[in-house]
C-alpha cells in the first residue's frame, strides 16, 4: 500500500538540472528546518533561512557536502542527532536529501525569497503564452489544439459569467469565421453585467462576506450595498490599486463619498458577537486580528496571523512588527460587542431611490396636514369663543397667587392623560410611541411617565436647538438604579451622532450636543450621581458659546460639579430626527420615571431654575399680561384651549398621526452598511504587543506605531499612519506581493490552480510558482496596464494555453499527471453557484435582477431552527421571482448556510478563504437528483422544449443538449436519451397521478395545457441532461 | 499531510484503476463502482476507503466513537463532582483565595454576592469504587459507573458558549477549523461507502437553548467531503436523499443507468478519470438511498431494548431515539457519530432545569453503554459523554430555599467516557472543596481530544493538514498528552 503511494512516481516533471534555492531548496528548508532554524528561533544558535548564519555556525560547508555538518545530520541513524529529530514528524525523502546535497556541492547559494523581490520581467515579451510555451518545449511535450468553438464558448461564458451561453450566442459564435469572433465574444463578456457579478463572487469568499454575525446569536445584518459595489467595482473596471485603497481606507480619503464609505465596509464583514458573558476587550481585539489576517492574507498572500503570539516561524515576520500592522486596524470605533440585530455602528445610510420617493411624498402629505392643523389653531386663535375662554381664564389665573415662570418655553411635556391624549404642552403635537409599552406612575399626586429601558417616545415638533444658540432642559427625573441613556434626545446615532441629549451614565446627569462624535461634539456629565429610586428635579443649561465651559448642570435646584468629556464642537447639530423620551434614534433606552419635561430658547438663570421644577405654566402665562406673553406662550394657550375639546383639531391631530406612524415604518429600516471609522488623531487607541496573543496581556513598556513588516518596502515618505498609508502602500508599483498575489487569483479562476498553488500563502512554506517567470511578467504587466482587471482577464482568456482542448493524452498524463505544464486546459466541476445558476439558466427561470438585499430561496425545512439559538429561529422562504435569484444572492446565514450550497464546497464565509477545495460527493449528487429547485429547473426545462418549436424527440433532445453543454446530442446520445424518455412516458402513462406528483414540485406556474405524462417524462430527461458530467463541468 | 500530496494520492489511486481496468474496461468500472474489491486487489488489509495511506499510525483500541454531546454546560457539580463538604460551604461567601481574581462572565461579574450553593439535590455512591452521582437525577447513569471512566478535571480557557463548543470540537475557539469527525473522516476514511463517515444528531432539551453551528460539525480547510452529516428527525433523514414524488427507485435506477451510459460516452472524449469518479458517486448516492432510511427504521428493535432506552424512544428527535440510532449506525460502519442534546445552559432555575435535562438523557446515555456493552462492540466503541464547560460554585442570581442559578465556568468540569480500553469503573481528576480549581491531574479539552484520537490508533501531532503554511492539527500548536492513565 504505502510503496503504491510512494512519493517519486508522482513528483512533477519540472526539476531542471541546476539547483534553484526557491524553486528546490527552500520548500525543503522551511518544511522541515525553520520551524526550528528559522526567522522565529534559532534552536542551537543556528538558523538556515540566513547563508551568513548558516556558515557561521559552521554547518554548510559550500561545494563540499561530506564536511557539511547538515547533510550529516540527515542522514544519521543515531536518533540523538539525526535532523529533524524524530519528534517533529517530518521525514526528508531520499530525493529530498539529494537534493540539498547537489544544492550544497554547487556551493549552498541562497537567493532571497522569490516573493518578497520585486518582480523583475522581459517587457519585449508580448503574451503569457511565451512562457508556457518555453517549459513545454524544454520538456519535450506538444500542446493539444484549440478545442472546438462550441467547448471554448461555453468555458470562455462560464469563467467569465457564471452563466452558460445561449443556444443562439453559441451558434453565432461558430458561425463568425473572422478571426476576431472569439475576441469579440471575450468583449462582450467582460462588458456583461454578469461579468462583476461572477468576479463579486469570488471576492466575498476572500472577504468572509455573509448576512449574518457569525458568533453566538448570528444576527442578521445589511452588508449587501458592500457586496453591490463590489459588483458595480469590477462592471466599472475599477482600477484594483483604487479597488484596494476604497476597501481598506474609503471611510479615509478625503471628502469620503458614500460608496468610498461602503466600500470600507471590506473589513467589517468579520465574525462578531454580543454573547452576555462576553469580555468586549477579548472580542475587539479578535475582530483586529482578523482584519490583519484578512487584509494581509488576500492583499500579500502572507500568513501573518502565525506572529499574533511569536516571531514568524517561517516568513520574516516578527511578533512586534505584525503589532505594526495590526496598530492600523486597532484605531477604530467599532466595539467589542456587536449587536445581534442589524448593523453596528459606524454605519453609512444608502440611498435608496424607491424609498426615498415614499418617504418625499409622504413628507409633503405631513406637511399638509400640518398646514391644515396651523391654520385651524390659527383661526381658534381669533374665534369669539376662545378669546372669551383667555379671559375668563386670565382673569381668574390673575386672582390667585402668583406662581413666577420663566419665559421662553419651547416644549413642553407635562406627562398628562392616557396614551392617544398624550401631547407636547406648547405645539400640542402628538406625543407618539415609538417602541414598548404605555406606562406610567405617580409624582406627588401628578401622572408621570415610565420608562423600561426598552419603551421609547417621538414627538414631530420643530426644535430650535442649536449648537450656537442657548437653551435649557428641566426635568423631574427618578432614575431606576445606575441608568444609564438618554431620557430626551434629538441625535441622529447613525450619523455620527449628530444632535443632543439629556443623558445619563452610571447615575449621573448630563449632555452630549453634536455635530460629530466625538471630534466635534461637547460632552459633559454631572460629578455627583442622582440617588436612585428618588425623584429629583435636573435642570441643564447651555450658553450657546460652543464651550463645555458654557454648560450648567442643577440638582434640586442647586449647581452641581461636572467632568467634561468632549469639548470640541463648532458645526450645527441639526438633524431630521424626531425629538425623542427615552432613548436615541437606535437604541440608548433609559429606565426609570419622568415628569414635566421642558425645554427653554434660553440658559435659564441660577435664580430662574427653581420655578421651573413646579408651577404649572399655564397658569403663570395666563396671570400674565397679555403684552408680556411671548409667541410660545400664546401657543401654550391655544393647545390648552383646544385640548378643553375641539374635536376637529383632533381629527387633524390624528391624520398626522397616521403619517407619522408610515413614515416611521419606512425609515424604521433605513438602508445602511457597516463601515470602518477611526478614532480622532486625540483619542487614538494605543497599540502595544500583547504577550502571546492574549488581550488582557498588552506589553505596556512600548507603545507600538503603525508600520510595515522591514523585510517589504518602506512606506512612502507622505504616508499618513493610518490605514490610507497601508493601502497607498499595498498598491505601491514596487510591492512585490500585490500585484503578483492579484493575477495569482485571476489565474486560478481560468486555470482551476494558481501559479502559486498555495494561492493564499506566498511564504517560505507555500509552494513556489510553477512558471516564476510568467508570475512576474503579469504582475508587471498588471501594474503598467493601471491595475487594469478587464485587461488581465481578456489577456489570460486571449492565450492559447486558455484555448487549449481539455482531453487528457496519456502522455500528457504521464509525463505531467498535475498538468501544471498546462499542455491542456483543465476541466473541473463548476463551483456550486454555477450549477444552480446554470440549472436556473437553462430552464428560463433564472431572474436577472441584480444586488440588493439577500433572498431566501428553497430550503428544508428545520435548518435554522435547529440550531439557532432559543432554537425559534425560522427560515421564511420568499416567493416568486426571489426564488430564482443567481445564488450569490441567496442569504448567507453564516452557522447554518444554505445547504445546496455547502454541499458543493461553498465556505460558511465565517473566515477568509481565497480558495475553494473541490471535492466530488454523493451528497452532490442527491442535490442535484433531488433538491427542488434543481427538480423545478428540469421541469422548467422540459417545459421549454416541449414548447419550443422543434418537434420530435431527436430535436428536442438536441436542444437541451445545446442549452445545456451548447451543442447538439450526438447519435448515440439520441438514442440513450430516447430510450430513457420512452420507458418514462410509458410509466407516466400507466400511473398518472405520479406524474402529478413528480410534476407537482416548485412554485411556478407549470402549463397545464401540456400533456402531464409526457411533460413528466421530458422532465426526466432534462433532469438527466443537467447531470450530466459534461453539465457539472467546465470543459 | 500536505493538500497537494493529498491531491496527487487521490489522482494516483484513480490512474491506478483506469490502469488495471485497460483504460475504461468493465473491470475498472466495477471496482469502482464497489469499492470493496479495491482492497482485495491491492491485498490490503484495510477496512476502510479513502483515509490517509499512513494512518492508523498504530493499531488503535476503537473502530468508532460515539459522542455524546452535552451543549451549553451541564453543571459539573450538580451532576458528578460533588463533596459533601459542600453542604457546609451552602450560602456562604465563594472565598478570594478560590477565586484567585479570575475573570467571570458579564453575566455575573456585577454581582455583589457570590453565595456557594450546594447541588439542592441527593447524592450517593455507587459501583466498586463508591463513586458520588447525583442520586436524584442520574439514577441510570449510577447503575454503569463500573463502566465508565469519570475525569472530574477538564479545563478550557473559553468561558463563553460560542468560543467554547468552537474548542472543544475543532480545537480552536475561532472559526475555520475542521471538526474533530471531519479530521477523522480525513485521515481514517469511512468503513462503509454507503453511509455518511460523520453523522450528526441533533435533539432539543428543555432549558435555555444554545445556538450551534455548522462549524462545530464542518470541515474547515479540509475538502468539504468530510464534514459531518446531519441525520434529521422529520423529514428526510438525510439532507435530499428522497427521491422526489411520483418517481420511484426503479424509475431513478433506469435514469442513473442512462446517465452512466452518457457518462461514459463522455468520458471516451475527455479521458478524465474525474469523470469515473463521478458516475461512482452518483451509485453511492443510490446505495446511501437506500440504505440510510432503513437505519432510521427501529421497529425491528426487540422490545427489551426498546424499553431500555426508556419512554422517550417513540418521539422521533429525542435523545433517546437519537443513541439507540447511534448505536444502529455504528453497527453500520459508521466511523464518528456525534448527538447534541441542547439546553444546558441553567443560569437560572437550575434545580428544576437540570432535572428536565437528565429525564431526557439518563436512562438513554446508560442504556447505550448497556447496549453496546451486551453485543460486545463496547470493546471498540469509544463513547463520551459531556459538554463545553462546567458551572459555578456559587449562584447567578438570588440563592433562595429551593432556587438558584450557575454560571459558566472553565476552571474545571467532568466528562465521562466508556469503552475501546478506557478504564472500566474509574475517576480520573480531582477539585478543590468549591469544585472550582482543579487540584490534581488536569485534563485540558486538547488532552481530551488527544485522547480521543489516540484510541483510534492516531497520534494527534502526526495528523496534520498543511494549510496557510502549518501543518495543521486538532491539538493547534500547544501541548496535548493523551491521558494515559485512563487507559485500562
Amino acid at each position: 500500500m504505502k510503496a503504491f503511494f510512494a512519493l517519486p512516481l508522482l513528483i512533477a516533471p519540472l526539476s531542471a538540472a541546476t539547483i534553484d534555492f526557491n524553486r528546490d531548496v527552500r520548500p525543503i528548508l522551511s518544511d522541515t528546518c525553520f520551524k526550528c532554524h528559522g526567522p522565529g528561533e534559532n534552536k542551537g544558535d543556528l538558523r538556515l533561512d540566513d547563508r551568513e548564519d548558516a556558515l557561521d555556525a559552521g554547518v554548510l560547508s559550500p561545494g563540499d557536502v561530506a564536511k557539511s555538518e547538515v547533510v550529516r545530520r540527515l542522514i544519521s541513524t543515531d536518533p540523538d542527532e539525526i535532523m529533524p529529530p524524530p519528534e517533529a514528524n517530518k521525514v526528508l525523502t531520499p530525493e529530498q536529501i539529494e537534493t540539498l546535497k547537489n544544492w550544497i556541492a554547487e556551493g549552498a547559494k541562497y537567493d532571497d525569497h522569490w516573493s518578497f523581490v520585486p518582480p523583475v520581467a522581459d517587457d519585449k515579451i508580448q503574451s503569457p503564452d511565451h512562457f508556457i510555451d518555453e517549459a513545454l518545449t524544454k520538456v519535450g511535450l506538444e500542446p493539444m489544439p484549440e478545442a472546438d468553438r462550441r467547448t471554448l464558448i461555453r468555458r470562455v461564458t462560464l469563467d467569465l459569467t457564471g452563466l452558460p451561453p445561449t443556444p443562439g450566442e453559441v451558434e453565432a459564435f461558430v458561425a463568425d469565421s473572422s478571426p476576431e469572433a472569439y475576441e469579440k465574444l471575450v468583449n462582450r463578456l467582460l462588458a456583461s453585467p454578469a461579468y462583476g457579478e461572477r468576479m463579486a463572487l469570488a471576492w466575498m469568499d476572500a472577504a468572509r462576506y455573509g448576512d449574518t454575525s457569525v458568533m453566538h446569536a448570528d444576527g442578521p445584518r445589511d452588508m449587501w450595498p458592500w457586496r453591490d459595489w463590489v459588483i458595480k467595482a469590477y462592471n466599472d473596471n475599477m482600477p484594483f490599486d483604487q479597488f484596494t485603497v476604497e476597501q481598506i481606507a474609503g471611510d479615509l480619503l478625503p471628502d469620503a463619498t458614500v460608496s468610498q464609505k461602503v466600500a470600507s465596509g471590506f473589513n467589517r464583514n468579520h465574525a462578531t458577537s454580543d454573547e452576555g458573558g462576553a469580555f468586549p476587550e477579548e472580542l475587539r481585539v479578535e475582530y483586529v486580528a482578523d482584519r490583519v489576517q484578512t487584509t494581509a492574507n488576500v492583499w500579500m498572500g502572507l500568513t501573518m496571523e502565525c506572529a499574533q503570539c511569536h516571531d514568524h516561524k517561517y516568513d520574516p515576520i516578527s511578533m512586534k512588527e505584525y503589532y505594526q500592522f495590526f496598530a492600523y486596524f486597532n484605531n477604530t470605533t467599532d466595539p467589542g460587542m456587536q449587536t445581534r440585530n442589524g448593523n453596528q455602528s459606524p454605519v453609512v445610510e444608502v440611498p435608496d431611490e424607491a424609498r426615498e420617493q415614499r418617504l418625499a411624498e409622504l413628507h409633503q402629505a405631513m406637511e399638509a396636514a400640518k398646514q391644515k392643523a396651523e391654520s385651524h389653531r390659527a383661526g381658534v386663535a381669533q374665534s369669539p369663543a376662545y378669546l372669551a375662554w383667555l379671559q375668563e381664564e386670565s382673569e381668574k389665573a390673575r386672582k390667585a397667587p402668583a406662581d413666577r415662570q420663566p419665559d421662553g418655553l419651547t416644549h413642553w411635556f407635562p406627562m398628562a392623560g392616557s396614551e392617544k391624549e398624550f401631547q407636547e404642552g406648547v405645539s400640542g403635537a402628538t406625543v407618539a410611541k415609538e417602541k414598548g409599552n404605555f406606562e406610567t406612575s405617580m409624582r406627588e399626586g401628578d401622572q408621570a411617565l415610565k420608562l423600561n429601558g426598552k419603551t421609547s417616545y417621538k414627538v414631530e415638533a420643530p426644535v430650535a436647538i442649536e449648537f450656537d444658540r442657548p437653551f435649557t432642559l428641566a426635568a423631574w427625573v427618578k432614575p431606576s438604579g445606575k441608568a444609564s441613556g438618554a431620557i430626551l434626545s434629538k441625535m441622529d446615532d447613525q450619523a455620527a451622532y449628530r444632535g443632543f441629549d439629556l443623558w445619563m451614565e452610571g447615575g449621573r446627569i448630563g449632555t452630549h450636543i453634536i455635530h460629530q462624535w466625538e471630534s466635534n461634539a461637547l460632552k459633559v456629565v454631572s460629578r455627583p450621581a442622582l440617588k436612585p429610586e428618588v425623584w429629583q428635579h435636573v435642570v441643564l443649561t447651555y450658553d450657546g458659546q460652543r464651550k463645555a465651559a458654557g454648560v450648567k448642570i442643577y440638582l434640586d435646584g442647586k449647581e452641581v460639579p461636572h467632568d467634561v468629556q468632549a469639548d470640541s464642537l463648532g458645526a450645527t447639530i441639526a438633524t431630521s430626527q424626531p425629538l425623542r423620551l427615552g432613548a436615541r434614534s437606535t437604541g440608548s433606552g433609559w429606565t426609570g420615571e419622568l415628569d414635566e419635561v421642558r425645554l427653554y430658547d434660553r440658559a435659564l438663570t441660577r435664580g430662574e431654575v427653581s420655578a421651573v421644577a413646579g408651577g404649572d405654566p399655564v397658569t403663570a402665562i395666563l396671570a400674565r399680561a397679555d403684552d408680556q406673553r411671548s409667541k410660545s406662550d400664546r401657543e401654550v394657550l391655544v393647545t390648552r384651549y383646544l385640548g378643553t375639546g375641539d374635536k376637529v383639531y383632533k381629527g387633524l391631530l390624528a391624520e398626522q398621526e397616521k403619517l407619522t406612524q408610515q413614515t416611521a415604518a419606512l425609515q424604521k429600516k433605513p438602508v445602511t452598511s457597516m463601515i470602518m471609522q477611526d478614532n480622532p488623531p486625540n483619542k487614538m487607541r494605543q497599540t502595544y504587543i500583547l504577550d502571546r496573543g492574549a488581550y488582557d496581556s498588552p506589553k505596556k513598556d512600548e507603545v507600538i506605531q503603525p508600520g510595515v513588516p522591514a523585510a517589504l518596502p518602506p512606506l512612502p515618505e507622505d504616508a499618513p499612519p493610518n490605514r490610507l498609508g497601508l493601502a497607498r502602500w499595498l498598491v505601491q508599483p514596487d510591492h512585490p506581493l500585490t500585484a503578483r498575489v492579484a493575477v495569482n487569483r485571476y489565474w486560478m479562476m481560468l486555470f482551476g490552480d494558481g501559479l502559486v498553488k498555495t494561492v493564499g500563502d506566498f511564504g517560505s512554506q507555500g509552494t513556489p510558482p510553477s512558471h516564476p517567470n510568467l508570475l512576474d511578467w503579469l504582475a508587471r504587466d498588471f501594474v503598467k496596464s493601471g491595475w487594469d482587471v478587464k485587461g488581465m482577464m481578456k489577456k489570460l482568456v486571449m492565450t492559447k494555453a486558455y484555448r487549449r482542448s481539455s482531453r487528457i493524452e496519456s502522455l500528457h498524463r504521464e509525463k505531467d499527471a498535475e498538468n501544471k505544464l498546462l499542455a491542456r486546459a483543465p476541466r473541473f466541476r463548476l463551483q456550486g453557484e454555477f450549477i444552480r445558476d446554470q440549472a436556473l439558466a437553462v430552464s428560463g427561470l433564472l431572474n436577472r435582477e441584480i444586488g440588493g438585499p439577500g433572498v431566501k430561496p428553497y430550503q428544508p425545512a428545520n435548518i435554522w431552527n435547529e440550531v439557532s439559538l432559543n432554537g425559534g429561529l425560522r427560515y421564511r422562504q420568499d416567493s416568486g421571482d426571489k426564488l430564482y435569484r443567481r445564488s450569490m444572492y441567496t442569504y448567507w446565514k453564516r452557522s447554518a448556510p444554505m445547504p445546496n450550497m455547502l454541499i458543493f464546497d461553498a465556505p460558511s464565509r465565517e473566515k477568509c478563504v481565497i480558495q475553494r477545495q473541490r471535492t466530488n460527493t454523493p451528497l452532490q449528487a442527491l442535490v442535484t437528483l433531488n433538491d427542488p429547485q434543481f427538480l423545478e429547473a428540469a421541469r422548467a426545462l422540459a417545459q421549454r422544449l416541449l414548447k419550443s418549436d422543434r418537434s420530435g424527440s431527436a430535436a428536442r433532445i438536441d436542444l437541451c443538449y445545446q442549452l445545456a453543454v451548447s451543442r447538439p446530442a450526438t447519435e448515440r446520445e439520441r438514442e440513450i436519451l430516447t430510450r430513457l424518455l420512452d420507458k418514462n412516458l410509458a410509466a407516466f402513462r400507466e400511473n398518472p397521478e405520479d406524474a402529478a406528483k413528480f410534476l407537482a414540485v416548485g412554485k411556478s406556474p407549470r402549463d397545464e395545457t401540456l400533456d402531464p405524462a409526457e411533460h413528466a417524462a421530458w422532465m426526466v430527461v432534462a433532469q438527466t441532461v443537467l447531470n450530466l458530467d459534461e453539465s457539472l463541468t467546465r470543459n | 499531510m500536505d493538500p497537494s500530496t493529498y491531491q496527487a494520492l487521490v489522482e494516483s489511486r484513480r490512474s491506478f484503476l483506469l490502469k488495471t481496468g485497460g483504460g475504461l474496461g468493465a473491470t475498472a468500472l466495477s471496482t469502482l463502482l464497489n469499492p470493496g474489491l479495491i482492497g482485495s486487489a491491492m491485498g490490503s488489509e484495510m477496512q476502510s476507503y479513502g483515509g490517509l495511506p499512513d494512518l492508523p499510525h498504530f493499531p488503535g483500541k476503537a473502530k468508532r466513537i460515539i459522542y455524546l454531546f452535552m451543549s451549553g454546560g451541564p453543571s459539573h457539580i450538580d451532576l458528578f463532582d460533588y463533596k459533601p463538604i459542600q453542604r457546609k460551604l451552602h450560602g456562604t461567601e465563594l472565598p478570594d483565595s478560590v477565586r484567585q481574581g479570575q475573570r467571570l462572565t458579564g453575566m455575573s461579574s456585577g454581582q455583589k454576592s457570590f453565595p456557594c450553593v450546594a447541588p439542592m439535590f441527593e447524592f450517593a455512591k455507587y459501583g466498586k469504587h463508591q463513586t458520588w452521582v447525583n442520586k436524584d437525577l442520574l439514577p441510570h447513569t449510577a447503575g454503569i459507573v463500573d463502566k465508565i471512566t469519570i475525569i472530574k478535571s477538564l479545563h478550557t480557557e473559553a468561558v463563553n458558549h460560542d468560543p467554547a463548543i468552537t474548542y472543544i470540537n475543532t480545537g480552536a475557539q475561532q472559526q475555520g477549523k475542521p471538526s474533530m469527525g471531519a479530521w477523522l473522516s480525513y485521515g481514517l476514511g469511512t468503513m462503509n461507502q454507503n453511509m455518511p463517515g460523520y453523522i450528526v444528531m441533533i435533539s432539543r432539551g428543555r432549558g435555555q437553548l444554545q445556538a450551534l453551528y455548522d462549524r462545530l460539525w464542518g470541515s474547515g480547510f479540509l475538502p468539504s467531503k468530510h464534514q459531518g452529516v446531519k441525520l434529521r428527525s422529520a423529514g428526510e433523514p438525510v439532507l435530499y436523499l428522497k427521491n422526489p414524488e411520483g418517481f420511484d427507485r426503479a424509475a431513478r435506477r433506469v435514469q442513473l443507468d442512462s446517465l452512466k451510459e452518457l457518462n461514459g460516452l463522455h468520458h471516451d472524449r475527455f479521458a478524465d478519470p474525474e469523470i469515473q469518479a463521478r458516475i461512482s458517486q452518483y451509485e453511492m448516492a443510490y446505495r446511501m438511498q437506500a440504505e440510510v432510511p432503513g437505519l432510521m427504521d427501529i421497529s425491528g428493535e426487540p422490545d427489551h431494548i426498546k424499553e431500555s432506552y426508556g419512554p422517550q424512544l417513540d418521539q422521533p428527535g429525542s435523545f433517546a431515539r437519537n443513541c439507540l440510532l447511534a448505536r444502529r449506525m455504528a453497527e453500520k460502519g459508521v466511523r464518528y457519530i456525534q448527538l447534541f442534546h441542547r439546553g444546558w445552559d441553567q443560569h437560572g432555575s437550575l434545580p428544576s432545569k437540570i432535572r428536565q435535562q437528565c429525564e431526557d438523557i439518563d436512562q438513554p446515555a446508560a442504556a447505550l453503554i448497556n447496549d453496546l456493552d451486551q453485543r460486545g462492540m463496547l470493546e471498540d466503541t469509544l463513547v463520551v459523554f459531556g459538554g463545553e464547560f462546567g458551572r459555578t460554585i456559587y449562584s447567578q442570581g438570588k440563592l433562595t430555599k429551593d432556587n438558584h442559578g450557575r454560571d459558566h465556568h472553565g476552571r474545571c468540569f467532568t466528562m465521562w467516557m466508556a469503552g475501546a480500553g478506557v478504564k472500566r469503573g474509574f475517576e480520573y481528576g480531582k477539585t478543590d472543596d468549591h469544585s472550582y480549581n482543579i487540584v490534581e491531574n488536569p485534563v485540558h479539552i486538547r488532552d481530551l481530544n488527544a485522547t480521543i484520537l489516540d484510541r483510534l490508533g492516531i497520534d494527534h501531532t502526526k495528523l496534520t493538514f498543511k494549510y496557510q503554511g502549518l501543518d495543521q492539527r486538532l491539538t493547534g500548536v500547544e501541548e496535548a498528552h493523551v491521558v494515559k492513565d485512563i487507559l485500562a
